[in-house]
């Protein structure tokens, strides 16, 4: 063990702020103009997934505490930034538009806070599927009660002032990534890690489940309010169908894909899966065979893989071969069973394509709980020791803060 | 600020409050017969099984086919049809649903049944957005509409009236029954000299007039008297839907408490392992548990969407899924008589928050019920280790 060098800690982290305000504000330069309007909102709603996803990841990944309805806290955050926009901060909003914007997100993660603990404190004493089902029902109340009151526009929404700011998106998703991340590296994160390997061992080392399961759950719901805010601002309106059950299920696919537990794959698939939807909303209209087919031959590509999986142990270039070529082979199905379907009449029916942007989501998810259970980066995560490892270097002996 | 705790007792119309609670149990008897699988499912392999809201609603896509294939077109609005027809939609349903959830066990549940049980429940969310907006893009291609299946031969409803009427009301009403009479025979007289009644003279309108108001008193007085009277309408396919659900739980209670399958199901329940140690077949057991759970899901999706009337679409599945999900963890996941209480109750509660005329919340009593149950009895209303779970 080396000795504590101040100057060295100190010096790591200033400058990891540094570039990730650097990086923040060349993210927001480069997003500027008219013509770059719809990739502003992509980039936006990219930052706010990732801070959903991140913010879930603490909850269900690292904390091990079963949570589906993450949809609740985020519209939470939403209305409260909207309601406030409307009656209190108008004025502010017109003059001074992003520090309206820094404040609606302070409020937001607040109020989502304070309900992260108010629901927090008696539900988080029901266990696993029990949790489940609170959180749910949390979720749809929320909802419900946002579809019925005059005062938050009931089922026509809010409008609110658009203020876009890929700034501060993207800060606030840096950020909750680092306040996990730093988390995880400290002695209170192995205390949440401990709690999601085993919580009867954990209480009897001395761990205060309650609290570790609350704090969780309160930092989780209050980073998802922030993100609320910002999406009332970004899209100037909030209506319940914006945080249906189908929101939260996303968010939590998004965790679940990753990795639960792991931030790198959280980050990575939240970019993925809504970009995935996103893109397919201008898919051309296709023949009813044609995605039988694909169907068909993703089928057979996972049949194909689990056989690989479970009977072959022979080397890791050997067993990647294999892969692709039950991939390979997957595609070709594909291919033929789409031009053989399309020649039966039943099936020349022209479909929109972009009707299978959720059935391309779920079927991934099948699809890759039937593959990779554990998520693509499982517990893993992204370090530069691991580049050095996968590029063919010897690992350096201490690891370098990230 | 808040119009939802502005509760109106007063206003409240107490003489139909029996006709909802009766309202509220036959409802609570469709969502048992869902919760029954959701229960049966989680008791013997621990997954909470998302998708069973879809096989429900497949389940109602069978029986519209059915009623379709048996000449009752697109939109169904014929209310005809006989026993026959209701057999065949009641047994198409179950076939389909029963089907569907025996392919989704064999093909996506059991490849990862040795995995972490979050692997299960995620798959189990992703084959229900599967189901949902897969149905939407090949069964409506990308048309939303609803369909309903309105097959029922038994439009007429048993008619009961525990509290009578108001007695000087019908008497006065009574009294005045003559003046109509004598009011009618006048008009008659008259219309026989008139050429049509749709030209009257003055003399004749008069008397229209008359009559009419006649009419109108007579009946503001019998309108009266019903309304201080407490009415229960039962309708005959409901009573028969009734019957055919307490049949199908009798004979769930048969098979699980008679039959050497039903003493495999319970004890897998108990032990996974140590069951299997015995020489029970798993995979046939928990393939028995899923078609059986799903069998009856369909027999309430036929139910549903028949008598009372519920639009089908590839989401239909979802509230009714949901629903009967709440009311199984209200009874005690994993326990049979606590899902059919727990459905029951969740039935009335919903037709009570519809009664007291705050019908957009309805959807969110079911949730507002079990957080309260479960804060206070975390296993649910007859749930707890030392029942026997099946």
């Amino acid at each position: 063990m080396t000795q504590f060098n101040f100057g060295k800690w100190f010096g790591t982290r200033a400058i990891s702020i540094l570039v990730a305000l650097v990086f923040c504000f060349l993210l927001d330069k480069f997003m500027q103009g008219a013509d770059k309007s719809y990739g502003r909102f992509l980039m936006s709603l990219a930052g706010i997934y990732v801070t959903l996803a991140v913010s879930l990841n603490l909850i269900n990944g690292i904390t091990g505490q079963f949570s589906i309805g993450h949809a609740a806290f985020y519209q939470i955050g939403a209305y409260t930034g909207a309601v406030l926009a409307a009656n209190k901060f108008s004025a502010l909003a017109a003059s001074k538009p992003l520090l309206w914007l820094l404040l609606s997100a302070f409020f937001g993660a607040i109020a989502a806070g304070l309900a992260g603990l108010i629901v927090g404190i008696p539900s988080l004493r029901l266990k696993g599927d029990y949790l489940a089902v609170v959180t749910l029902g949390i979720g749809e109340i929320v909802t419900i009660i946002a579809k019925n009151q005059k005062s938050l526009g009931e089922a026509y929404g809010l409008s609110t002032a658009k203020i876009e700011s890929v700034f501060l998106i993207s800060l606030l998703a840096i950020t909750c990534i680092a306040v996990c991340r730093n988390l995880l590296k400290s002695a209170h994160g192995l205390a949440f890690l401990a709690v999601r390997e085993d919580e009867v061992a954990s209480a009897a080392m001395g761990v205060n489940l309650t609290r570790i399961k609350v704090t969780a759950f309160v930092i989780g719901s209050a980073f998802a309010g922030a993100a609320g805010a910002l999406y009332a601002h970004t899209k100037a309106f909030v209506s319940p169908p914006d945080f249906s059950m189908d929101v939260s299920f996303l968010i939590l696919t998004m965790v679940v894909l990753g990795g639960t537990g792991s931030i790198t794959g959280t980050t990575i698939a939240a970019i993925v899966l809504f970009l995935i939807p996103e893109k397919m909303r201008d898919l051309p209209y296709v023949q009813m065979g044609t995605p039988l087919g694909v169907a068909i031959g993703i089928i057979v590509a996972v049949v194909l893989l689990r056989k690989i999986q479970e009977n072959f142990h022979g080397a890791g270039s050997q067993r990647l071969a294999r892969n692709l070529g039950a991939v390979a082979i997957g595609a070709v199905v594909a291919l033929v069973m789409a031009k053989i379907l399309i020649m039966i009449p039943a099936f020349q029916g022209q479909i929109n394509g972009a009707l299978f942007r959720m059935p391309v989501l779920a079927v991934t998810l099948v699809v890759l709980m039937l593959l990779r259970p554990q998520g693509i980066f499982g517990h893993h995560e992204f370090s530069w020791s691991w580049v050095q490892k996968l590029l063919g270097k010897k690992a350096p002996e201490t690891e370098v803060a990230a | 600020m808040l119009d939802l705790v502005s509760l109106n007792l007063a206003g409240l119309d107490f003489t139909t409050l029996p006709q909802q609670l009766v309202n509220g149990f036959l409802l609570g008897a469709i969502y048992a017969l869902v919760a029954l699988g959701y229960t049966m499912v989680y008791g013997v392999l621990k997954l909470i099984n998302f998708a069973h809201g879809e096989v429900f609603m497949l389940g109602s896509y069978g029986a519209m086919f059915a009623s379709w294939m048996l000449g009752f077109g697109p939109g169904g609005s014929a209310v005809a049809g006989s026993w026959v027809t209701l057999l065949l939609m009641l047994l198409m349903a179950m076939l389909v649903s029963g089907a569907s959830g025996f392919v989704i066990e064999r093909f996506a549940y059991r490849p990862i049944r040795n995995h972490p049980r979050i692997a299960s429940l995620i798959t189990a969310i992703g084959l229900s957005l599967l189901l949902q907006y897969g149905g939407q893009a090949f069964l409506l291609e990308g048309k939303k509409q609803a369909i309903t299946s309105k097959v029922n031969p038994f439009a007429d409803d048993f008619v009961f009236t525990p509290k009578k009427a108001d007695a000087s009301l019908i008497a006065e009403a009574a009294k005045v029954q003559p003046e109509v009479d004598a009011a009618q025979r006048a008009f008659d007289e008259q219309k026989k000299l008139e050429t049509s009644i749709y030209d009257l003279s003055p003399e004749g309108d008069r008397l229209n007039k008359v009559l009419a108001a006649a009419i109108a008193k007579r009946d503001d007085l019998k309108n009266r008297a019903d309304t201080s009277a407490v009415t229960i309408r039962l309708p005959k396919g409901k009573l028969i839907m009734l019957t055919t659900t307490i049949m199908l739980m009798i004979g769930l209670w048969y098979l699980v408490m008679k039959t050497r399958m039903g003493r495999a199901m319970r004890a897998v329940s108990v032990d996974f392992n140590a069951s299997s140690l015995m020489g029970i077949n798993l995979n046939t057991v928990i393939s028995f548990t899923f078609i059986l759970g799903s069998v009856l899901a369909g027999a309430g999706a036929m139910m549903y969407s028949t008598f009372q009337s519920a639009p089908i679409d590839p989401f239909s599945g979802t509230a009714p899924g949901v629903k009967a999900f709440v009311a199984a963890v209200l009874g005690g996941i994993g326990n049979i008589p606590g899902a059919v209480v727990g459905a029951l109750l969740m039935g009335v509660a919903e037709n009570l928050v519809t009664w007291a005329g705050y019908s957009s919340y309805r959807d969110a009593i079911a949730f507002v019920i079990l957080i309260a149950v479960l804060l206070f009895k975390p296993g649910g209303l007859l749930g707890s280790n030392k029942v026997e779970k099946v």
